[in-house]
């Protein structure tokens, strides 16, 4: 098979496991899990043999065609699709077989797995689309499936509400992306990107502001960048594996994947916006994780903080150093979410780290891939982390004092917030009696974390580990080999002793926040800024969108429909109404005048006088 | 020229209607509900016949296929019963077949009231809606609506919800003006084009001859405007629609506002566009400015306060129509191609939750969203198809709608921005309104009103009766989804030829 064959049968492997699923196996569990994995491992199969073989195609079929508007459907595996492919297929087995354990018991899994295979299907279709529009549709599609396993466990109303705003916000983002499309193909005259490429290369591409910033709402919405975060953390309300893969190794990725494929568009105002999107979101996510009790709310917000490194690396300029730290994101907050479910499923659906403590014997296996994940995160010197970290902090050392110095404490408050979970997690005694009867789940649970575990220790290494295809993805970063920039490596090691040295010191194995107890001000202005966007967006719900919505229904139905309306034509009827009435006056001699005038307009008439 | 025995564009006219004639002689119950099935089946499948054959059927004048032309003593007059498809009545026509089957099925298994006559009202609607689009003659493109319209008022008077009196009297005054003053521009096209027949390719080759003078064709552009426009809700001509429909039993508004609405569209699209472009570029401003701003925004924002799931139903269907008014005013070739397929994928996808919210309220015994919840366990199917129908209405890719707005946004752009942003930031208000409504009824606990009603009449999921009509709707929206081009191809192949001296005179005006 060529690369567009293998790549259409990625796509499409999913798509016939969930439609078989939804045909078929409605009521049966254990067969829609089992053909959603094995599905999973075909992609995954077929994906690592692509990105092995370095085979690459393109081709494109016209889909609908409206005179000279036309939408395609189409295929572009190049060496970016296939890393992104890679990632997708094997995160996504992971998290199939983490699932098959996890959601053992779960009364819905036709439906789960059934969504799993949806996501599989629209993510794909995102990384193989060859036009805008196509990797519109999927990505829709994508925020379709969010919004579906989202609110898998619907009969509570919070997982309910969580699913509704994590589709609304990501419309409010697609309005832009939307525009932005349509801008281009009119700029341009097409949104396909090797004719975008053609363009460019031929030097009559159009360039403006609009166009790359329209687009990146698009990836404002998807990869939850300020002012549009707010809908990841409460996306946590999902089933775990979910929160793995799509809230933190592929779906909120997406945006930067789109980013680095519209990069021919970009002009440097641009630039400058989304590295300060990135970098404030890193930032403000980062303060706002350090307060949080639940172990999957702390690393939602620090999804956010790594999802605005990626951005700000892209808005600096180098898409090398966003995709390679998307890479090994993907690696290490795969593991550190799985391992998180595994915290949760030991200790019978608690996720309130302050009711955990003393897990480190009780599951060790558990215990030792968390750890890494966490030292892949902090970037401690040697794993993925660090090098794709240090990539980016070199970028913005040479570009922007500003950004780095920002990035830079970002960089202290993920040690210092990962740390105290682990901390508080894994280390003292066990403080509640779910924490206390903990034990480790089955293969199905460890197997993924082992994998993934693995590759947040090897993630790095690009030049050593990846195939040649995929290396030419990075070929351009700022800092190849990584720890060679001394100032650089110099600050990320004082930053992580600084992070993680402060957080291990500060907080007691108790069931109070520390941080709650003795600085209480610093916490509620924490807990404040975390909030405030939430209290904002509710305040415009409730108080201009609804008043809004209330005084125009008052005015369509009274003012509209009863006065307008009817008052104008019913009163002009009653009107003539009236007047005719008055001319039925009963009397015969009335009615021979009125007969004498007609005989008269009509001789008149046919006189030609009138 | 059909080489079947029988024309199957009069068939799907003659099945219904010759059932409807039975019944009125007195067919006794229990075989008009045997027959029924064949009544309503029949024109889905000359439909589906007619769809599966057009590609390769032999085109006549203007793109047109199966043209058979039937004597009827009115000749004298320039009328004659002509029937044939074009690549924008394929569409409809296909979309009156499969609604009017759903509508059919969903009826024979409800329990009215006077079932035979309900039925008898049904089946004539299907025959005038089936008429309609299959009518090349205008005369008779008119005549066949009123055939439609008329049942509708005399439905919804009786076997109506809340307020039925009040909500029959609102569409029939509301509908019959609106009918009379499109009647008025026809006659009046017909008159001014010199031409002696009411044969729309006639009056095509006279007008394409001898255009009618400019200020003329903007007079009856206006008149024709609105006229269909009321029919088709465009504001601030609407207030009839989220009445009638929340008062509607749910077959005649799956009918009304699944098909027949489309007839004014339809009209635009298919006679007013071509026959006097230079008064449609006359009015496309004001046009565009009523739809977007009327219809897509404010109507957007009422449909976000309601809290009767069929008025919100009803409202959202005012809005979508805005998009379709958009896509017309915006006048370039892709814009109208994608109103037909707009036109399409909104009739199949609201007649879908007109007919799912029927089957809401039989569990919930209430249409107020406040009072439902938690649903989605006890009806799964349900709340799948209900999710489905959202998800559609909303223009999620995969389903038809995604192809009707998408390009009728990009046409936009090139005719106002501004109201390109209105329009896309619509698709913002579609989802907030239709997740809401989601949640509301499925997902969450149960609302204190529903568990009461719940302990009395414990609710089960779809039966077979109300699945199999709605499966056919989804699944036409998932197939025109997946497959745009086995309907957009004709559309294309009709509007081709058409814009010539549109573009033209769009290019000679701006």
């Amino acid at each position: 098979m060529d690369a567009v064959n293998t790549a259409l049968f990625c796509l499409l492997v999913p798509l016939a496991s969930a439609a078989l699923i939804l045909l078929f196996l409605r009521r049966a569990g254990g067969a829609a899990a089992a053909l959603s994995t094995l599905a999973a491992t075909a992609v995954a199969a077929a994906a690592l043999d692509l990105a092995f073989s370095g085979a690459r195609g393109h081709a494109s079929w016209e889909w609908i065609r409206f005179g000279s508007f036309a939408i395609s459907i189409g295929v572009r595996f190049d060496d970016l699709a296939a890393l992104m492919l890679g990632i997708v297929g094997v995160v996504g087995l992971c998290v199939h077989v983490f699932s098959l354990g996890y959601m053992h018991e779960d009364p819905a899994r036709p439906r789960y797995f059934g969504g799993l295979s949806i996501f599989m299907c629209s993510m794909i279709g995102i990384v193989l689309a060859d036009n805008l529009f196509m990797m519109f549709m999927f990505w829709e599609l994508v925020g379709f499936s969010s919004y579906f396993l989202i609110s898998h466990w619907h009969e509570r109303l919070s997982a309910s509400d969580a699913a509704k705003k994590a589709f609304i916000t990501n419309r409010v983002g697609d309005f832009g992306f939307m525009l932005g499309i349509i801008l281009c193909y009119w700029k341009n005259g097409t949104v396909d990107l090797a004719e975008l490429q053609a363009h460019a290369g031929a030097g009559h591409l159009v360039y403006s502001r609009a166009i790359p910033l329209l687009l990146f709402c698009g990836a404002v919405g998807k990869s939850a960048q300020l002012p549009l975060q707010v809908w990841l953390p409460d996306a946590m309300e999902g089933p775990t594996p979910v929160s793995a893969l799509i809230h933190a190794a592929t779906m909120v990725a997406a945006g930067i994947f789109m980013l680095c494929r519209i990069q021919v568009l970009m002009v440097p105002p641009a630039l400058t916006v989304i590295s300060w999107v990135g970098t404030l979101t890193a930032v403000y996510a980062a303060l706002c994780a350090v307060t949080q009790r639940d172990i999957k709310k702390v690393l939602a917000y620090s999804t956010l903080s790594q999802l605005g490194y990626m951005v700000a690396a892209f808005g600096l300029g180098s898409s090398a150093a966003a995709m390679f730290h998307l890479t090994t994101h993907a690696f290490f907050k795969a593991l550190l979410f799985l391992g998180s479910g595994a915290v949760i499923h030991a200790c019978h659906h608690e996720q309130d780290i302050f009711r955990m403590g003393g897990l480190r014997t009780k599951i060790p296996v558990t215990f030792w891939t968390f750890t890494i994940g966490v030292a892949a995160i902090v970037g401690l010197p040697g794993l993925a982390g660090f090098f794709s970290k240090d990539a980016i902090l070199v970028l913005a050392y040479g570009h922007s004092p500003a950004i780095f110095a920002v990035l830079a404490l970002t960089a202290v408050l993920t040690a210092f917030y990962m740390l105290r979970l682990w901390k508080l997690v894994f280390l003292g005694a066990p403080r509640s009696e779910a924490a206390g009867h903990a034990h480790e789940g089955g293969i199905t649970l460890t197997a993924p974390l082992l994998l993934l575990a693995a590759l947040a220790v090897v993630g790095g290494y690009w030049a050593q580990v990846y195939p040649a295809g995929l290396r030419n993805v990075f070929a351009a970063l700022p800092e190849a080999e990584g720890a060679t920039h001394t100032i650089i490596f110099g600050t990320s090691l004082l930053v992580l002793i600084l992070g993680a040295g402060s957080a291990l010191a500060f907080y007691a194995s108790g069931p109070e926040d520390t941080l709650e107890t003795r600085a209480p001000a610093v916490f509620s202005f924490l807990t404040a800024l975390r909030t405030s966007f939430d209290a904002a967006y509710d305040t415009y719900v409730a108080k201009v969108q609804q008043r809004v919505a209330l005084a125009l229904n008052f005015l369509d139905v009274i003012a509209l429909g009863g006065g307008v309306i009817r008052g104008l034509c019913a009163g002009t009827v009653e009107m003539a109404g009236f007047w005719v009435r008055t001319l039925h006056t009963g009397r015969i001699s009335t009615y021979v005048y009125w007969f004498l005038g007609g005989v008269a307009v009509l001789w008149a008439f046919a006189a030609g006088v009138l | 020229m059909s080489t079947l025995p029988l024309d199957p564009l009069l068939l799907a006219i003659a099945t219904p209607l010759g059932l409807a004639a039975l019944i009125a002689l007195g067919l006794p119950k229990r075989l008009v509900t045997k027959l029924a099935y064949l009544g309503f089946g029949g024109p889905a499948l000359c439909a589906l016949w007619a769809w599966w054959n057009f590609a390769a059927a032999p085109k006549e004048g203007h793109g047109y296929a199966f043209l058979t032309r039937y004597p009827t003593g009115l000749d004298g007059f320039g009328v004659s019963l002509e029937l044939g498809l074009n690549g924008l009545s394929l569409p409809l026509f296909v979309l009156a077949g499969l609604v009017g089957l759903a509508a059919g099925l969903y009826a024979l298994q409800s329990t009215a009231e006077r079932m035979k006559s309900y039925l008898l009202l049904l089946l004539v609607m299907q025959a005038g809606l089936m008429g309609t689009f299959a009518s090349v003659d205008v005369f008779f493109f008119y005549f066949f609506h009123e055939l439609a319209l008329i049942p509708t008022f005399i439905m919804v008077g009786i076997w109506g919800g809340r307020d039925r009196t009040y909500a029959a009297m609102t569409m029939t005054i509301y509908l019959t003006a609106g009918a009379m003053l499109s009647l008025l521009g026809l006659i009046a096209i017909y008159v001014k084009s010199g031409a002696t027949s009411f044969d729309l390719l006639t009056l095509r080759d006279t007008l394409a001859a001898r255009p009618i003078l400019e200020v003329t064709q903007q007079h009856i552009f206006g008149v024709l405007l609105f006229g269909f426009g009321v029919l088709v809700s465009l504001w601030p001509l609407h207030s009839w629609a989220p009445l009638g429909y929340g008062a509607a039993p749910s077959s005649a508004a799956m009918l009304h506002a699944g098909v027949l609405k489309k007839f004014g569209l339809y009209g635009l699209v298919q006679i007013a566009l071509p026959l006097l472009p230079l008064g449609a570029l006359h009015w496309d401003r004001r046009l565009a400015l009523l739809a977007g701003v009327g219809n897509v925004l404010v109507i957007g924002f009422v449909t976000l306060a309601q809290r009767d799931l069929k008025q919100m139903v009803g409202y959202s269907s005012v809005m979508h129509m805005g998009y379709a008014f958009l896509g017309l005013a915006a006048g370039v070739t892709f814009g109208v191609g994608a109103v037909v397929m707009l036109m399409v994928a909104h009739g199949l996808s609201v007649a879908l939750l007109f007919l799912l919210s029927t089957s809401v309220y039989h569990r919930t015994h209430t249409f107020n969203l406040e009072q439902m919840g938690g649903l989605a366990p006890a009806a799964p199917m349900l709340a799948t198809l209900f999710l489905a129908a959202t998800f559609a209405s909303i223009g999620l890719p995969g389903f038809a709608n995604f192809w009707g707005e998408v390009p009728i946004f990009v046409a936009l752009w090139h005719f106002s921005p501004g109201l390109a942003a209105v329009a896309v930031s619509g698709t913002v208000i579609s989802a907030v309104y239709g997740l809401r409504a989601v949640a509301r009824v499925f997902f969450g606990p149960r609302s204190p009103g529903f568990s009461e009603v719940a302990a009395a009449h414990p609710p089960a999921d779809l039966t077979w009766g109300e699945k199999v009509p709605a499966l056919i709707l989804v699944a036409a929206l998932v197939f025109i989804g997946l497959w745009p081009r086995s309907l957009s191809a004709g559309i294309d192949a009709a509007l081709a030829p058409a814009p010539a001296p549109l573009t033209a005179a769009l290019a000679a005006s701006r």
